[in-house]
């Protein structure tokens, strides 16, 4: 074993019934997905509006349960603990941020109760050291002067300060994981790049392992070592984020790099917007690629067998039968 | 102010709220200091910390055992000895509405306070929890909710034999807690759905203390609708049962009082102050609670309230999807 990956995803699966009784169909909004986070790593998870990117997220943070697969904290499956003990034991472990930084604080709560809660909780300090960590915490997320910033009410916040409290909310239990959901999606262009580096911070110093939800390709390769492609609820295209960008076998992540425009050229002719989403590839998918729709290098097998994530290249998968196929 | 990383955010909002004062130097809690700022909810108060100040000096203020019987003072108009008159029996009506104020008082805030924390702990509860709890609950709101409340209570009054104060209260309870239940339980879903309440699962908050610690905080207004209103209903409910004689009437109340002059229809004799001094104390507060509603529900209303947030999340809450799809199509 290298140096053990805290969290590891196997075959992870999650469909959600949609339309009426009569006609009922299921999205299968999270399907056969597998992957590791390892410690000091920050794991991108990109995909289009739809793809599952959230719904990954949360059945990693425990907010959700699988339909089928596995969550391995530490080698042991966690997907399905019900007991509060075990159930806080992995939240001290593994936390959250959620991409809407107005409703991810209690409007009518201070910044000090929401970072002081966890602390409370899962008894990371003696009582009478709870204020001091609370301004450390803060000031670790650049909020400062600490004892000012506590006081306030998120209303009180601009989009990127409420999202570092979020971040000092989700440090306070010393975690091995944070999962991000789109941690700037919502903030100013201005202040991306700060959120951006103090993750890269944290992972540097604390060794934390992070899953970078995004729909921004920039900047998944400003801050990401790996990354994963989502489409249609299925990892697509996995590897080490350098080469995924540079070599990208998955038509999907091609499509994508193309449509990052180039301003030599101005040619948008191809783009693809990551907000929008084409969701219907997994509602009751039937047996074959869920690319084939938009897919210029379909061939006759895509439509019948589904492709598997296949090794092309080292550490570089990807799901597609003409550019990775199985051997 | 503070320094909050300056270089990488600049768009620190300052419009926050001054600390509420209403006059320099004279703190007062927020709740009240928000009562007192909107004209009705003001004047509402006012109206009904008047019967509450009644109410509690009322045995001084009572010139007359109010269920005092002389056949010789019986059947006088309001006077300098007998502020509000005499009934058929003789006793004061000034005494019989001040210390019957308490009765009102009492049961009022029982009441309410009773359907109220019901209502509140069931409809959140089963907001959050969803699934079978939630069914359950549902199905318990419906049933109280199509049973006829007033039908329902003249029933339970014809079988209760025990009239006294804790039974009303029970029973209006009963019938006034579904209602409430119903939105409190639909504000709870649309909060549920703010990332706040997952975020504090995440941080491993237990459910009772998301519901009373994260969820009710943010209800409060809505919760005190709730009671005010209840309060009144109840206030009303009970007068009318005295009225109609399906309570107990040898005690002293406000529907009681009204009850004997109706039994001895004193109007018809020309006598209009046993009527008239209950009934107007009755409206007084009825409509010194209403007031009180008005002003809650005033700033309960997003629209008016003067909550500074930042536009783009007051836009989108507002909005929902629309917004997006506008913004999606332009791009
Ligand atoms: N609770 C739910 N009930 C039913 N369907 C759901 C639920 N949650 C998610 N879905 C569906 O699952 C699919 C994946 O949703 P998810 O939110 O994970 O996408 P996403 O990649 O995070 O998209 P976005 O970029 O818009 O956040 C969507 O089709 C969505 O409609
Ligand atoms: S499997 Fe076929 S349809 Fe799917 S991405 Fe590869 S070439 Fe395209
Ligand atoms: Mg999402």
């Amino acid at each position: 074993m290298t140096a053990a990956a805290p969290l590891e995803v196997q075959s992870l699966t999650k469909h959600f019934p949609i339309g009426s009784a009569v006609r009922r169909a299921h999205v299968h909004a999270v399907d056969d997905v597998t992957f590791e986070l390892r410690p000091g790593t920050i794991t991108a998870l990109v995909g289009e509006s739809g793809s599952g990117k959230s719904t990954v997220a949360r059945l990693l943070a425990h907010l959700d349960e699988p339909s089928s697969g596995a969550v391995l904290f530490e080698g042991s499956d966690v997907s399905h603990v019900r007991r509060r003990r075990d159930v806080l034991r992995y939240r001290s472990q593994v936390q959250i941020i959620f991409q809407d930084p107005f409703g991810s604080l209690n409007p009518v709560k201070t910044v000090r109760h929401h970072v002081e809660r966890p602390l409370r909780i899962h008894r990371v300090v003696p009582s009478n050291q709870v204020e001091q960590r609370v301004h450390e915490l803060l000031r670790t997320v650049g909020l400062v002067p600490p004892e000012d910033v506590a006081a306030k009410y998120p209303h009180e916040l601009s989009g990127g300060q409420r999202q570092r409290v979020s971040i000092a909310r989700a440090l306070a239990v010393e975690p091995k994981v944070i999962l991000a959901d789109e941690p700037i999606s919502m903030l100013d262009v201005s202040i991306r790049i700060g959120i951006l580096n103090l993750m890269a911070r944290l992972k540097e110093e604390h060794g934390i392992a992070f899953l970078y939800v995004t729909h921004d390709l920039a900047s998944a390769r400003y801050v990401a070592d790996d990354i994963l492609v989502m489409y249609a609820g299925q990892i697509v295209e996995r590897g080490p984020i350098e080469d995924v960008l540079s070599e990208p076998l998955h038509p999907y992540t091609r499509l994508l790099l193309d449509a990052v425009p180039d301003p030599a050229t101005k040619t948008d002719a191809q783009e693809i917007d990551l907000r929008k989403g084409d969701t219907s590839a997994a509602v009751d998918p039937s047996e074959g690629c869920r690319f084939r729709a938009r897919c210029p290098l379909a061939i006759e097998i895509c439509s019948q067998t589904t492709p598997q994530l296949v090794e092309a290249r080292p550490r570089h998968a990807a799901r597609c039968h003409v550019t990775a196929p199985a051997s | 102010m503070s320094q909050l990383d300056p270089t990488l955010d600049p768009a620190l909002d300052l419009s926050l709220e001054a600390p509420r004062r209403i006059r320099r130097g004279f703190h007062v809690p927020g709740w009240l200091a928000l009562l007192l700022s909107n004209t009705k909810s003001r004047l509402g108060l006012a109206m009904v910390g008047l019967v509450v100040v009644v109410a509690v000096i009322a045995p001084w203020i009572s010139v007359a055992d109010p269920n005092g019987f002389s056949l010789l003072a019986a059947r006088q108009a309001p006077s300098w000895n007998h502020l509000f008159g005499t009934t058929d029996q003789g006793s004061d009506i000034f005494s019989q509405v001040v210390i019957g104020a308490r009765r009102s008082l009492l049961l009022g805030f029982f009441a309410a306070a009773l359907a109220t924390s019901t209502a509140a702990v069931l409809g959140i509860t089963a907001a959050l929890l969803g699934g079978l709890v939630d069914d359950v609950v549902n199905v318990l709101i419906n049933i109280f909710l199509v049973i006829p409340p007033i039908p329902l209570l003249v029933v339970m009054s014809g079988y209760v034999q025990d009239h006294g104060m804790t039974t009303m209260i029970v029973v209006l309870a009963l019938v006034l807690w579904a209602f409430e239940a119903r939105i409190l339980r639909a504000q709870a879903l649309s909060l549920k759905s703010r990332d706040f309440v997952d975020a504090a699962r995440a941080s491993g908050e237990s459910t009772a203390r998301i519901v009373f610690g994260e969820l009710v905080p943010n209800m409060i207004s809505r919760i005190a609708a709730a009671f005010v209103l209840v309060f009144y209903i109840a206030l009303l409910v009970d007068a009318g049962l005295e009225f109609l004689g399906l309570a107990d009437v040898s005690k002293t109340s406000w529907g009681v009082t009204l009850y004997w002059a109706q039994t001895n229809s004193t109007v018809l004799q020309g006598e209009w102050w046993p009527f008239f001094f209950p009934g107007a104390a009755l409206a007084f507060t009825v409509l010194g609670l209403v007031l009180l509603l008005a002003g809650i529900d005033e700033f309960t209303n997003p629209r008016l309230r003067s909550e500074h947030k930042p536009h783009r999340s007051r836009l989108r809450m507002l909005f929902g999807g629309r917004l997006a799809t506008r913004e999606e199509g332009v791009s």
